[in-house]
């Protein structure tokens, strides 16, 4: 009897680790600043929602807050708007989410509007048919002046497809300025003062960069933005339309620099195993092993959210070091200006297209909407938007934004999926130095070619 | 004469009908969810075909070409062969050595029973993520270890040749205690009286393991290990949690390649040539391995 007793006890605390495990991720921040933005919503004569009785499916990923309440209140908003439409939202789980989309997708049960991040996936879902261009319904029916990077992250073929909702998402170098001031660091402006500051920082006992890169796109990164300060986009677009290589110069340095720097001993140790999702990286930028850190905007959010005292007094940010000897254009950001977007697969109902679409651009884009991405640390994708920001990295991040000549898309968001996937797996093999950048650069090459 | 042959004949006709009645549900089930999928994804394997369009272009024997000179698919396949390799090396006799103990330390021992037991009722999900963490290069126990008895930091997961090792034995802290458990039930078929008698007769417990016990239990050591055989064959979803198959493709595995390939690839006709070869394979070494171990079976029983 007791034993089985103990087999309970020891089965249910099983169960709440497990539970408690699965549910540990922290949400992002929940308070910061209100700040009322230009009204983007207006009457338009003879353009609205239908009082048909309509369904609309709409998936997102919204599982966590505070995206979730942010994006529901939007759906809220709408329905108490027009209570003849009902939208039937699922949240789905990031990691899972692609995956189930293109099985509803290939069963037929694609919903109405779904979210997406752009890029090759995008691309892929327009020429299978399951979105529909709004081309015409954003240029006469949306008073929002989304960014032009952002519309044309949207658009495919000359057609838009897309309504961006997410934020802009940039990259930069977080940094210790507390460790940085002690050791009489300034912020570096070229890549040879990068390397001078990591030095100094490695021989006072600091791991210069933080880096998680089981999740890879952590790593490539660098490859990109070295890439990028070498050969500016038009190498990265000449590789894709085959007028270039990925064996060509820019790569080459790229993958040159990163395994110099890992040989230096730039990055700690086991960089490959370690995660991101967990914040192994910021972990490590926490407990001051670790002086910098080059990641996406939203770890900005996730600082201040953790932390927002020791963020605000010891983290600031710089944009990644120009390449002195490069005479390509040096002010070029490496991220997304749409974070994320709705398309729509609605092909023989109009009402019901419009009526996504008002839900798109007039409660999704609203002043309610985007203050509250504000207020946690996201910038919609709209002009004037980040002016009003507070945080003091967000600031830094929004002007490179606005200032950058070019915006480089991720490359695993930007190439065809296949390539994409195989970019990181051997973006990942430099950095474990398993296989040479000529070798690593070659497959991806052939990837490319092949795809 | 006449009326016996038609009392046989109606028997057999009514038993017939039973049997069809009763077989028909479990031979739709299998139909539909085990005969149709496998029929469809070989049929899938014939075409280019990104898993969502509605247009799919049958390219024939395209993709099994691309399959064979596949260098992923074939490492992916040597990651399997070494899992299994390891798997069978190291979860049968462990098991059978704590069942052993158990077996004979009887009910003084249920606690280690129980805590034995428990890796198997964890998910694996949440396994690997104990696991990332307990052989994290950074705070995790192993490292905590060797720096404690002034080694540098042991990074287990993040590199080539020992990342794919430090699964493996993670996998066989999940799986050992069903074997274990596998086997306990074993021991618990033979007859207590031949344990007995052979006590009686002066054998000391080894010989009673190594001549009867273990010769007993022979035929559940067969199951086991093509009950392992298959199972690593098809690993997945420790692997996939744990390391997603990197660093690189150094713990790509044949399934974990094939689930990429389809859904983050956009590469559904090539990703069922690869299910589909790793049907064969699988089917291929169950197959030998039955055919290996019944041999050796009829030697032993004659």
């Amino acid at each position: 009897m007791a034993v089985r007793k103990f087999f309970v006890y020891v089965l249910s605390a099983l169960l709440v680790l497990a539970f408690t495990a699965g549910c540990s991720k922290k949400s992002d921040g929940d308070k910061g600043s209100t700040i009322s933005a230009e009204a983007s919503s207006t009457e338009n004569a003879g353009f609205g929602v239908s009082s048909k009785k309509m369904t609309i499916t709409l998936w997102d990923i919204a599982t966590e807050d505070p995206t979730k309440s942010t994006q529901e209140s939007a759906v809220e908003r709408f329905m108490a708007a027009y209570p003849n439409v009902t939208v039937d939202n699922t949240h789905i789980q990031n990691d899972t989410y692609k995956q189930k989309l293109i099985i509803s997708m290939s069963s037929g049960q694609c919903p109405d509007m779904y979210i997406h991040w752009g890029g090759g996936p995008m691309n892929e879902y327009i020429d299978s048919g399951f979105a529909v261009p709004i081309t015409d319904l954003m240029n006469e029916h949306c008073d929002v002046p989304f960014l032009e990077a952002a519309i044309a992250q949207s658009s495919y073929k000359g057609d838009i497809y897309a309504v961006p909702f997410g934020g802009i998402g940039g990259s930069g170098v977080f940094y210790n300025k507390t460790i940085f001031s002690k050791l009489g660091i300034g912020v570096p402006q070229t890549i040879a003062e990068l390397e001078a500051a990591c030095e100094t920082l490695k021989n006072a006992g600091y791991i210069p960069f933080s880096l998680a890169n089981q999740n890879k796109w952590t790593g490539s990164m660098y490859f990109m933005y070295l890439a990028t300060r070498f050969g500016g986009v038009d190498e990265f677009n000449a590789a894709v339309d085959g007028s270039g290589s990925f064996e060509s110069p820019a790569f080459q340095y790229a993958g040159e620099k990163i395994q110099e720097w890992v040989r230096a001993g730039y990055f700690p140790d086991g960089v490959n195993s370690l995660n991101t999702d967990d914040g192994q990286d910021r972990q490590l930028i926490y407990t001051e092993e670790a002086a910098m850190m080059l990641h996406g905007s939203w770890q900005a959010g996730s600082m201040r959210n953790d932390n927002e005292e020791w963020y605000v007094n010891n983290m600031d940010y710089f944009r990644f070091p120009n390449l002195a000897s490069s005479d390509k254009p040096q002010n070029i950001v490496v991220g997304t200006s749409i974070g994320n977007g709705f398309s729509f697969n609605i092909h023989d109902d109009q009402e019901k297209l419009d009526a996504a679409f008002i839900l798109a651009t007039q409660f999704y884009n609203d002043d309610t909407y985007n203050n509250e991405q504000l207020a946690t640390g996201r910038i919609p994708s709209i002009v004037g938007m980040g002016d009003t920001i507070e945080d003091h990295c967000m600031q830094k991040i929004w002007a490179d934004f606005s200032s950058a000549s070019n915006v480089q898309l991720w490359y695993d968001q930007y190439l065809p999926p296949a390539v994409g996937e195989t970019h990181k797996n051997t973006c990942q093999e430099i950095f474990g130095l398993t296989k040479t950048p000529a070798e690593a650069n070659a497959e991806l090459n052939k990837a490319m070619r092949e795809n | 004469m006449k009326k016996n042959a038609s009392l046989v004949q109606s028997r057999q006709r009514s038993v017939r009908i039973a049997a069809t009645v009763f077989l028909a549900p479990v031979i739709l089930i299998m139909a539909i969810f085990i005969i149709y999928p496998i029929v469809s994804t070989f049929s899938i394997s014939l075409f280019d075909w990104n898993g969502i369009s509605k247009n799919r272009e049958f390219i024939g024997m395209e993709n099994w070409k691309m399959l064979i000179h596949d260098k992923v698919f074939w490492f992916a396949f040597k990651n399997n062969l070494t899992l299994m390799v390891c798997s069978i090396g190291i979860q049968i006799p462990v098991a059978i050595a704590l069942a052993t103990f158990l077996d004979a330390a009887g009910r003084k021992v249920n606690l280690f029973k129980v805590a034995w037991f428990l890796p198997l009722l964890m998910s694996s999900v949440a396994i690997g993520f104990l696991f990332s963490y307990a052989l994290a290069t950074t705070g995790g126990i192993i490292t905590t270890f060797s720096q404690a008895l002034g080694g540098g930091k042991v990074d287990l997961l993040g590199r080539a040749p020992q990342a794919l090792y430090a699964v493996i034995s993670v996998v066989a802290w999940q799986y050992i205690p069903f074997y274990m458990v596998y086997f306990l039930a074993g021991y618990g078929n033979i007859d207590i009286n031949i344990y007995e008698a052979s006590i009686i007769d002066g054998a000391t417990r080894g010989q009673y393991f190594f001549h009867i016990g273990l010769p007993l239990l022979s035929p559940m050591i067969k199951s086991a290990c093509i009950l392992s055989l298959i199972g690593s064959l098809k690993y997945f979803d420790l692997i996939y949690a744990m390391t997603g198959g990197g660093p690189g493709t150094a713990t790509e595995l044949m399934a974990t390649y094939m689930y990429k390939l389809s859904f983050t690839h956009f590469k559904m006709g090539y990703g069922s040539t690869a299910a589909a070869g790793m049907f064969i394979l699988v089917t291929g070494f169950a197959l030998m391995m039955q055919t290996l171990l019944k041999g050796n079976g009829s030697s032993n029983n004659e």
